[in-house]
C-alpha cells in the first residue's frame, strides 16, 4: 500500500475485481474518496459547537469538560485536511483513490445480498423492543434461513423454534439476562412462553 | 525458601478433587463465556459471585480466578474462527488468527493461540507468586501520569501496527477517540454530544462498537461471499500445529509474556493495551514482521501471549494492596470481602496458606487452560460445520445479545446496528476499523489520566516528563513511532532520489 | 382474510388477558422473577448491596431475584429502565445519592416524584482519611497545614460537582482550602493517597474497609453530626467548628411510581424482614453503613431533602 501514494498504477487490477466497481467507474464513483475525508474535516469543525446541549454549568476548575474533545475534533481536522489534499492530489493526477482501495481477497461479492442481509438485521433489531425476544428471534431465524436459500420445511421449522428455545434457556434461564419481552400483547405472550417452557 | 514451602502446601489444596473441580468448572464457564461474542467473562464473573457466597473464601477465589483465566482466553477462540473477537483483548488475534483461517489452518492457529496464552499465564502466574512483594511496592510508584504515559503507549502501537497508512490510521483512531468522548465526562459530570437524548448521557461502550464493527460487518461478508470458514481437508488429522510450530514462535511468546506481565502490573492498563502493544512490537522485532496480517504464527503468538500474562500480574496488586486494577479483579475484591477477608499487606502475614493456595489455583488454571481451550474449540468447530446461512443467523442474534448485554440497555442495541452498517461500509472500502475500536477503549482512558494528573499537579503540564518513570515511557512511545515509520520513509526516500 | 381473523381473535384474546390480569396480579404477586436493576457496573458497593438484598428478598418472596447491571450516567440509565418498565412490581431497583446529587447537576431526566422508595438500607457519612505515613495524622494538624498553605492539598475525590466537592467548598468557605482531585475508577482513588501521590481521601469507610483494618488508610475526619460507632475517636466535623453535614452517602432500594399499593406493601414487609435478618445486620456492619431502617414518606423526603440540599449548594 506504501506504493499507492507515490504511484498509483499497479492496484487497478485489483480495484476493478468486483463487478460492481467496474459499474461504477462515473465521476461520482471517483469523487467518493474525496468527499469522505472533506465531510469529516467539516464534522470536526461544526462539532465542537453540538458539545453541550444545555450550555457548560458555570465557572470550572481545571480544563473542563470540553478540553479533551476539543483537542481531538482539532487534530482530526488537520488529519483530515492532510488525507484530503492527498486525494485531491492523487485524483489530479492519476484519477483514482491514493489511500483507499477495497479488500480484493474475495473472488465475488453480491452486494445485492448483502443489503437485504443488513436490512433484515436492522428490522430484527428495531423489531426487538415490540416484539419481545422471543417472537423476534423466531421470526428473524425463520426468514434469515429463507434468506440463505434454505428450503427443507423441517429445518426451516427446526432451527428457528429449537434454536430461540435454547437461547432463550442459556440466556434467559442460566445467565439471568432481563432480555426483551416486548409491548402490549406481545409481552404477555412471551410471559406465557417463558412460563410454558419453564423459565418463569 | 519460605515461598517453596507454602506454594507446596498451596498445590495440596489445589488438589483435593473439590478444589480441582471448582478450578475447572471456572475454567470453562470462562472459556464459553469469553467465546460468545453475548457474554462478556466479566458478566459471568459477577453472575457467578452469589455461587460463591456458598463457598469458603479458597474455593470462591479458585472458582474466579478460573473463570478469569479462561474468559481472557477464551475471546481468542471465536476471533480466530469467525473474526468476531469474544472480548477487546482478543482483537490482535482477529489479524492474524484469522487469517490463517482464511488458509484453512485454523486447527493450527487454535493450538498456537492456546499455548502461547496458556504459557503466558503460566509465567505471569509464576511472577505473581515468586516476586509479588517487590512488584507489588514498584506498583506503587505509578500514579495517574504513568498510567497517561502508558496509555500513550498503547495509542502509537496502532500507529506502528498499521504503518503502510499512518494518516488513515490516525483519522480511524481520532474518530474512535472522539466516539470515547461522548456522554457524561469522567470529572465534572457533564453530558457531551447527547443532543438532549437522556440515553447518549450513559456513552457509547467500546464492546458495543466491537461487536458493530465486527460481527455484523462480518456476517453480512459471509453469506455475501461464498467463504467457506470449514478446515479444509488437507490439513490433515493432526490436532493442528506440532511441536515444532510452537518452538517456532517461542521468541513471540516469550516477548509477548513479559511485556504482558509488565503491562499487567499497572492498575487500569489490563489485558487489551497488553495484546496490542505486543503485537505492536512483535511486528517490529519478528523477522516477518512485514508479513503480519497475512497469518503469521508469531503475530498471532506474541498478543495472546501478553492477554493471559495479564491475568496474574493484574492480581498483585490486587492482593499486596487489596487495589483492582479491572473490573475482573474488583469482582475478585468483592468476593473475598463478602467472605470477611481483606486483601492487603497483612493478608501475606495472617493467611499465607490461603494467599499460595490461590497462587497454586493460578498456575494449575493455565495448564488445564490448555485442556479447556481444546475442548471448548472443539464444541465450537463442531458447530461450524452447520451451513454457512444458519451460523450467520445465530452469529447475528449472539451479537446482538452481547451489544444488549453489556448494560441491558436496548438503546445499545441500536447504537451496534448503526456501527454495524458502519463497519460494512468501511471494510468494503478499505477503511480500517481496528484502530477505531481500540480509540473508543484507549480515548476516556487517556483523557481521565490526562486531566486527574493535571489537577493532582496544580495544573502543572509538565508534570508528565518530569516524572522520570512517566517520562522515560513516553519517550520510548517517540523512539516506537519513529522506530515504526522509518522503514516507509527511507522506503520514499530511496523511490524519490531514484526517481530524480 | 382467515389468517387475519384468527390474528386479529388471538390478539384480542391477548389484550384482554392483559387487562384482567392487573386485578388479580397483586394478590399473586409475585409469580415470575423480579429484575433487580443495579444502576453501576459489577464490583462496586452498589452491585454488592443490590445482589446481597437481592439474595435475600428472594427467600422471603419465593421467586428468583436476578440483578442485572445497567450502569452509565452516574446511575441514571438504570433509573431511566425502572421508569420506563411497567409499573407491576416486576422492576426493582437501586436508588444512591450519587445519583440523586447528579440531577442537581444537571444529569438525568428523572426526578424523585418518578420512584416509590421502598426503603433506605445502607447510610454512611463521609470522612477524610490520610496514608498511615501522612505528615498529618490528626484532623487538627491537617486543617493548620491547609489554613496555612492553601490550595496545595490534594483530596482524592469522586468528582466535580458531587457531594465530595461541595463538603470541599464548604471547608474552603471556613478558610480551609484544599485541592479537589476526582479520580473516577474507584480502585485508582484510593490507591492514590497510599502511594503517597495525593494528600487526602475523601470516602465513605465501608468502600476501603481493606484499607482501614490494614492501616494503611486512617479516618481523621467525619462529616456528621455524631461520631460513628465503629469510629469513636474520630472527631466530627461539627466539633472541630465546621458544621458539615446532612451529605451522607445513602443507598434505598426503589420501584416506579404507581406501582400498585398492595404490591409495594408485599415488598416493604419483605424488605424489613431482610433488614432485620442477622446475615443482614452482619453485612452492614462490614460495609460500616447500618441505619434503623427508613421506609414510607420519610425515605420518600429523605431523597428530596437531599436533592435540595445539593442544589442550594451548588448553586451558592
Amino acid at each position: 500500500m506504501t506504493d499507492s501514494y507515490a504511484d498509483g498504477a499497479p492496484e487497478r487490477d485489483s480495484q476493478s475485481n468486483t463487478s460492481e466497481n467496474q459499474q461504477g467507474e462515473g465521476i461520482t464513483a471517483r469523487l467518493i474518496p474525496v468527499l469522505v475525508p472533506a465531510l469529516l474535516l467539516l464534522a470536526s469543525l461544526i462539532l465542537p459547537g453540538f458539545m453541550f446541549h444545555a450550555g457548560q454549568r458555570g465557572s470550572l476548575p481545571g480544563l473542563g469538560p470540553g478540553a479533551w474533545p476539543g483537542a481531538v475534533l482539532a487534530a482530526l481536522a488537520v488529519f483530515s485536511a492532510i488525507w484530503l489534499a492527498i486525494e485531491i492530489w492523487g485524483f489530479a493526477k492519476s484519477r483514482k483513490s491514493a489511500s483507499l482501495s477495497a479488500p480484493h481477497d474475495e473472488d465475488v461479492y453480491h452486494y445485492g445480498k448483502a443489503i437485504i442481509g443488513i436490512v433484515l438485521v436492522i428490522a430484527f433489531g428495531w423489531l426487538l423492543p415490540v416484539l419481545g425476544f422471543p417472537l423476534a428471534t423466531m421470526l428473524f431465524l425463520f426468514i434469515w434461513c429463507l434468506y440463505g436459500g434454505l428450503r427443507n420445511p423441517l429445518v426451516m421449522l427446526l432451527v428457528p423454534g429449537i434454536g430461540t428455545v435454547a437461547l432463550l434457556w442459556v440466556f434467559m434461564g442460566l445467565a439471568l439476562m432481563p432480555l426483551s419481552r416486548g409491548m402490549g400483547p406481545f409481552e404477555g405472550f412471551t410471559i406465557a412462553l417463558l412460563q410454558l417452557i419453564g423459565i418463569y | 525458601m519460605q515461598t517453596l514451602e507454602f506454594i507446596l502446601g498451596g498445590f495440596q489444596s489445589v488438589f483435593q478433587i473439590a478444589a480441582f473441580l471448582t478450578v475447572v468448572i471456572g475454567l470453562l464457564v470462562g472459556v464459553i463465556a469469553g467465546a460468545l461474542p453475548g457474554i462478556s467473562f466479566v458478566n459471568a464473573m459477577a453472575m457467578a459471585l452469589p455461587f460463591t457466597y456458598t463457598m469458603d473464601v479458597t474455593h470462591a477465589m479458585l472458582f474466579l480466578g478460573g473463570i478469569y483465566v479462561g474468559g481472557v482466553f477464551g475471546g481468542s477462540i471465536s476471533a480466530i474462527m469467525i473474526n468476531v473477537p469474544g472480548t477487546p483483548a482478543s482483537l490482535p488475534a482477529t489479524w492474524d488468527g484469522y487469517a490463517m483461517t482464511k488458509k484453512g489452518q485454523v486447527k493450527r492457529a487454535l493450538t498456537i493461540a492456546v499455548t502461547a496464552s496458556a504459557v503466558g499465564g503460566l509465567i505471569s502466574a509464576l511472577m505473581l507468586t515468586f516476586l509479588s512483594a517487590p512488584f507489588a511496592s514498584f506498583a506503587m510508584k505509578f500514579s495517574q501520569p504513568e498510567f497517561f504515559a502508558a496509555t500513550v503507549l498503547g495509542l502509537v502501537s496502532v500507529i506502528a501496527i498499521a504503518k503502510d497508512k499512518p494518516v488513515i490510521t490516525m483519522i480511524s483512531l481520532l474518530i474512535g477517540m472522539a466516539i470515547g468522548t461522548v456522554g457524561v465526562d469522567p470529572l465534572f459530570g457533564q453530558a457531551r454530544f447527547s443532543f438532549g437524548v437522556p440515553e447518549i448521557e450513559s456513552g457509547i461502550r467500546f464492546v458495543v462498537v466491537m461487536i458493530g464493527l465486527f460481527a455484523i460487518g462480518e456476517v453480512i461478508d459471509l453469506v455475501a461471499t461464498d467463504r467457506d470458514l470449514r478446515p479444509k481437508k488437507t490439513e490433515g488429522k493432526a490436532v493442528g500445529a506440532s511441536f515444532h510450530d510452537i518452538l517456532g514462535v517461542k521468541g513471540a511468546i516469550l516477548r509477548g509474556s513479559g511485556l504482558g506481565c509488565i503491562i499487567g502490573i499497572i492498575p487500569g492498563a489490563g489485558a487489551t493495551p497488553g495484546a496490542v502493544i505486543a503485537y505492536g512490537v512483535e511486528k517490529q522485532v519478528n523477522p516477518r514482521g512485514a508479513e503480519f496480517g497475512t497469518g503469521v504464527e508469531g503475530g498471532l503468538a506474541a498478543p495472546e501471549a501478553a492477554k493471559n500474562a495479564t491475568t496474574g500480574a493484574a492480581m498483585i496488586p490486587l492482593l499486596t494492596l487489596g487495589i483492582p486494577g479491572s473490573a475482573a479483579t474488583a469482582i475478585m475484591l468483592a468476593a473475598m470481602m463478602l467472605q470477611g477477608v481483606n486483601p492487603g499487606p497483612l493478608l501475606f502475614v495472617m493467611d499465607p496458606s490461603m494467599v499460595y493456595t490461590i497462587f497454586a489455583a493460578m498456575i494449575i488454571a493455565n495448564i488445564l487452560m490448555i485442556g479447556a481451550g481444546v475442548g471448548v474449540a472443539q464444541i465450537f468447530s463442531f458447530l461450524m460445520r452447520t451451513p454457512p446461512a444458519i451460523l450467520a443467523g445465530f452469529i447475528v442474534i449472539l451479537s446482538l445479545i452481547g451489544a444488549y448485554g453489556v448494560r441491558n440497555n436496548i438503546f445499545d442495541v441500536y447504537v451496534c446496528l448503526v456501527f454495524g452498517v458502519i463497519g460494512w461500509v468501511m471494510k468494503r472500502v478499505g477503511f480500517p476499523s481496528a484502530p477505531l475500536v481500540l480509540g473508543v477503549i484507549l480515548g476516556p482512558l487517556a483523557e481521565r489520566y490526562f486531566l486527574t494528573s493535571v489537577a493532582n499537579s496544580h495544573q502543572d503540564y509538565t508534570v508528565f516528563f518530569s516524572r522520570p518513570i512517566s517520562g522515560s515511557i513516553l519517550f520510548i512511545a517517540a523512539l516506537f513511532v519513529l522506530w515504526s515509520l522509518w522503514p516507509s520513509v527511507r522506503a520514499r526516500i530511496g523511490r524519490r532520489s531514484a526517481a530524480s | 382474510m382467515t389468517l387475519y381473523h384468527s390474528l386479529k381473535t388471538v390478539l384480542a384474546g391477548a389484550v384482554t388477558a392483559g387487562l384482567i390480569t392487573p386485578a388479580t396480579m397483586a394478590q399473586d404477586y409475585p409469580q415470575r422473577p423480579i429484575q433487580m436493576v443495579v444502576a453501576f457496573g459489577p464490583g462496586g458497593g452498589t452491585d454488592i448491596m443490590g445482589r446481597q438484598i437481592g439474595k435475600m428478598l428472594e427467600a422471603e418472596l419465593g421467586v428468583s431475584i436476578p440483578a442485572s447491571n445497567v450502569a452509565g450516567a452516574s446511575g441514571n440509565a438504570g433509573l431511566t429502565q425502572m421508569r420506563t418498565d411497567p409499573a407491576d412490581g416486576y422492576t426493582i431497583g437501586t436508588l444512591i445519592s450519587l445519583t440523586v446529587a447528579s440531577w442537581a447537576a444537571g444529569l438525568g431526566d428523572s426526578k424523585p416524584e418518578d420512584f416509590h422508595v421502598l426503603s433506605v438500607v445502607q447510610n454512611s457519612p463521609s470522612f477524610l482519611f490520610v496514608a498511615a505515613n501522612s505528615p498529618h495524622q490528626t484532623a487538627e494538624d491537617l486543617f493548620a497545614y491547609a489554613k496555612a498553605n492553601p490550595g496545595e492539598l490534594t483530596v482524592a475525590t469522586s468528582g466535580y460537582g458531587t457531594q465530595d466537592d461541595v463538603t470541599l467548598k464548604l471547608l474552603a468557605r471556613d478558610g480551609i482550602q484544599m485541592e479537589n482531585v476526582p479520580f473516577q475508577a474507584p480502585g485508582e482513588r484510593y490507591a492514590s493517597p497510599i502511594g503517597g501521590h495525593t494528600a487526602v481521601l475523601y470516602e465513605e469507610p465501608g468502600d476501603i474497609a481493606q484499607f482501614i483494618e490494614a492501616g494503611q488508610l486512617k479516618p481523621i475526619v467525619a462529616f456528621s453530626a455524631e461520631r460513628h460507632p465503629a469510629f469513636p475517636d474520630v472527631p466530627t466535623a461539627t466539633e472541630l467548628g465546621h458544621d458539615i453535614s446532612g451529605l451522607d452517602n445513602f443507598r434505598a432500594i426503589a420501584v416506579r411510581a404507581g406501582t400498585d399499593p398492595a404490591i409495594v406493601e408485599k415488598l416493604e414487609a419483605a424488605l424489613g424482614n431482610v433488614l432485620a435478618s442477622e446475615e443482614w445486620q452482619n453485612f452492614c456492619t462490614e460495609t460500616y453503613s447500618c441505619i434503623e431502617p427508613v421506609t414510607g414518606d420519610a425515605a420518600q423526603s429523605m431523597v428530596t431533602d437531599f436533592l435540595q440540599l445539593i442544589t442550594e449548594q451548588l448553586e451558592s
